[in-house]
């Protein structure tokens, strides 16, 4: 540490130009895992937040609400399965509103309109107004972000292609599905816009898209065997079952993995040119009695420390810039993210500085003292 | 047995087709508080000699025995070991750290062996202050003189306090005045505490603080009659 800190004073510039290509990757590496975080928040938000453990779909529909058909008479069936402390059914479908109460607001608007029973746990509390009413199935609630687009409580929304209208009565927040701002409204209205059209419902009496259902360790083969035509997943598979879920996800962790190792390459070949340069020092010091230990030492604790600095200032910078982002950026930073992405970038620089540590167990003492010439 | 032992030892240096004999079956002895020098030729493999006292090269053939310990038979961080804390190399540049300075260079010989304690830089800003060099120790090498650099070296090599001085032309660089004592300190710490001390040079005027004078040409060493004590003496007074 000694050697390391002293040089580190020395070489100001040498080591502010690492530290500044180690911020960079460092800040790349935060931004983007803050998108791809924001962006699958923004599809899946309303699952992430739903407080279930597992999803029941139609058999086939291969973890996707949008396949799936199943009969809401299910639900009570489901709450007698062992281990199941509740279930509660759903149903999404995506919609184009326009809002009628101003009659000069031609702007439409895309929305995810989700059916639920009131009251359930699937409800969202919501920060303004008030919750769904199970008499009144004229009233939803909505994500705040349509706030921002103008809406307010009270306001009547008019469903394009459909006969439908919905009333705001409260507002939501951070309720997101398939990258749309949620509006909840009664299993029954959500029906009525679904299978408006004749036959769509394809016969099945009180139709929902899916069961969630709350408890540890439920026995999804079990369940599988009494209910022939249904399955059941984890959320977490059901969340990869959104569409462009698993797509959006691959693509951000391909992009942050090509950038890891890029950056491992990167950081290992300026470690391997400085400890080039330096090998007449280290020479010396071997000459003069220094162990591999001690001087692999020194440069460990030199990359730690550079690579420590760079990172927290890779840190406060994504913050930085996450403050003057724009709203409709999907960009959400998760703490434990962060911190993971941290560590991973920190063992990363050890990693690739060991490559030089090996170079310095290879140098001659005696090459290093030019022979003593 | 303490000191430095040399048993017929051969140095063949292979460079592709080529064979050098750059040592030819030395043997040699030097006790502690003896301080020798060694003189010849360029290329007689004078430093090649040094390097193989010092560890840093293996004979071909034939054994070195410092302090009793076969140098053959240790491991390389055993060898590491023992040039720490047993061997007190001068180079003739002065190799110092580039970004230590004066007093840190000679603190990061303790820190290597271990832990540095209070004792430790008490007694490196006495062998500086002994050295004239205690107006210095906030300086880099690149701010001192190439004398006052050769002298942070040497304090450095009586750092940790080792029983064997190796110097390969340590008076190079520096002018008659300094040069003189440079040679007289390495002459005093020999005998003072006690170690055996091997000083290669160029220049016949530092002969006169050596106990024994050995000649080396073509691999081969010899000792030197000709430069007994009085005559050494009588050499030194007249320039
Ligand atoms: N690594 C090496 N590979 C091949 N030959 C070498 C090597 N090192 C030294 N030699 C040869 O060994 C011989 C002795 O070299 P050495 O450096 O010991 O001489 P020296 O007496 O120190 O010379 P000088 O007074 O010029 O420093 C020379 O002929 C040299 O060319
Ligand atoms: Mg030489």
């Amino acid at each position: 540490m000694f050697l390391a800190i002293k040089e580190l004073k020395h070489g100001k510039l040498r080591f502010l130009m690492i530290g500044v290509i180690t911020v960079l990757i460092a800040w790349l590496v935060f931004i983007l895992s803050g998108l791809g975080n924001g962006l699958s928040t923004l599809s899946a938000a309303t699952f992430k937040n739903m407080d279930a453990n597992y999803v029941t779909f139609e058999d086939g529909s291969r973890s996707s609400m949008s396949r799936s058909l199943l009969s809401e008479s299910l639900v009570e069936k489901l709450e007698n399965q062992t281990n199941v402390s509740a279930a509660s059914a759903m149903g999404a479908t995506m919609g184009t509103v326009l809002n009628n109460s101003k009659s000069d607001d031609k702007e439409k608007v895309d929305i995810a309109i989700l059916g639920i029973t009131p009251g359930s746990f699937l409800e969202p509390n919501v920060i303004d107004g008030k919750p769904l009413q199970a008499k009144n199935s004229l009233e939803v609630i909505a994500n705040d972000t349509l706030k921002k687009k103008g809406f307010k409580i009270g306001d009547i929304l008019k469903i394009e292609g459909s006969l439908e209208k919905m009333k705001i009565v409260g507002f939501v927040k951070n309720e997101t599905y398939n990258h749309l701002p949620a509006v909840f409204t009664t299993l029954d209205k959500w029906r009525s816009i679904q299978f408006a059209a004749p036959g769509s419902d394809k016969g099945i009496e009180k139709p929902v898209n899916g069961i969630m259902l709350k408890g540890e360790n439920v026995d999804s083969a079990k369940i599988k065997q009494l209910f022939k035509n249904t399955e059941t997943v984890t959320k977490a598979a059901a969340i990869q079952g959104m569409p462009g879920y698993k797509e959006e996800n691959g693509t951000i962790t391909m992009m942050l993995a090509f950038l890891l190792a890029i950056s491992a390459f990167v950081l290992g070949v300026f470690f391997y040119v400085l400890t080039l340069q330096k090998s007449n020092q280290f020479g010396i010091l071997k000459a003069i009695g220094a162990s591999n230990r001690f001087l692999g030492r020194a440069i460990v604790s030199q990359v730690f420390l550079l690579s420590f600095i760079s990172i927290v200032v890779g840190i406060l910078l994504t913050y930085g810039t996450a403050l003057i982002l724009p709203d409709e950026m999907p960009f959400s930073l998760d703490l434990k993210l962060v911190v993971l992405y941290a560590l991973l970038l920190l063992v990363i620089s050890i990693l690739s500085s060991l490559v030089s540590v090996r170079k310095i167990t290879k140098i001659d003492p005696l090459q290093a003292i030019g022979r003593m010439e | 047995m303490s000191g430095i032992q040399f048993k017929n030892v051969s140095k063949l240096y292979q460079q592709g087709e080529n064979q050098v004999l750059a040592l030819d079956e030395i043997s040699l002895t030097v006790e502690q508080g003896e301080f020798i020098a060694v003189i010849g030729p360029s290329g007689s493999g004078k430093s090649t000699f040094l390097a193989i006292a010092g560890a840093l090269l293996h004979p071909s053939k034939g054994e070195v025995i410092l302090n009793g310990k076969n140098l053959n038979e240790l491991k390389p961080k055993d060898l590491a070991q023992l040039r720490l804390e047993e061997i007190g190399f001068i180079l003739q540049t002065s190799n110092l750290v580039p970004y230590l300075n004066v007093l840190e260079q000679l603190l990061v010989v303790k820190r290597m062996a271990g832990k540095l304690a209070k004792a430790d830089k008490e007694y490196a800003n006495e062998l500086l202050q002994s050295l004239g060099l205690a107006a210095k120790l906030g300086k880099l090498p690149e701010q001192l003189s190439g004398g006052e650099r050769q002298r942070t070296a040497i304090a450095r090599a009586f750092m940790n306090n080792p029983s064997i001085i190796l110097a390969d032309e340590p008076t190079a660089s520096l002018d008659s005045k300094r040069a003189h004592e440079v040679v007289q300190l390495i002459a005093n710490e020999a005998k003072s505490r006690n170690k055996a001390a091997i000083m290669v040079t160029h220049d016949e005027r530092m002969l006169e603080y050596c106990d024994k004078v050995y000649r080396m040409e073509d691999g081969r060493l010899k000792h030197d009659d000709s430069f007994s004590h009085e005559k050494l003496k009588a050499i030194s007074s007249k320039g």
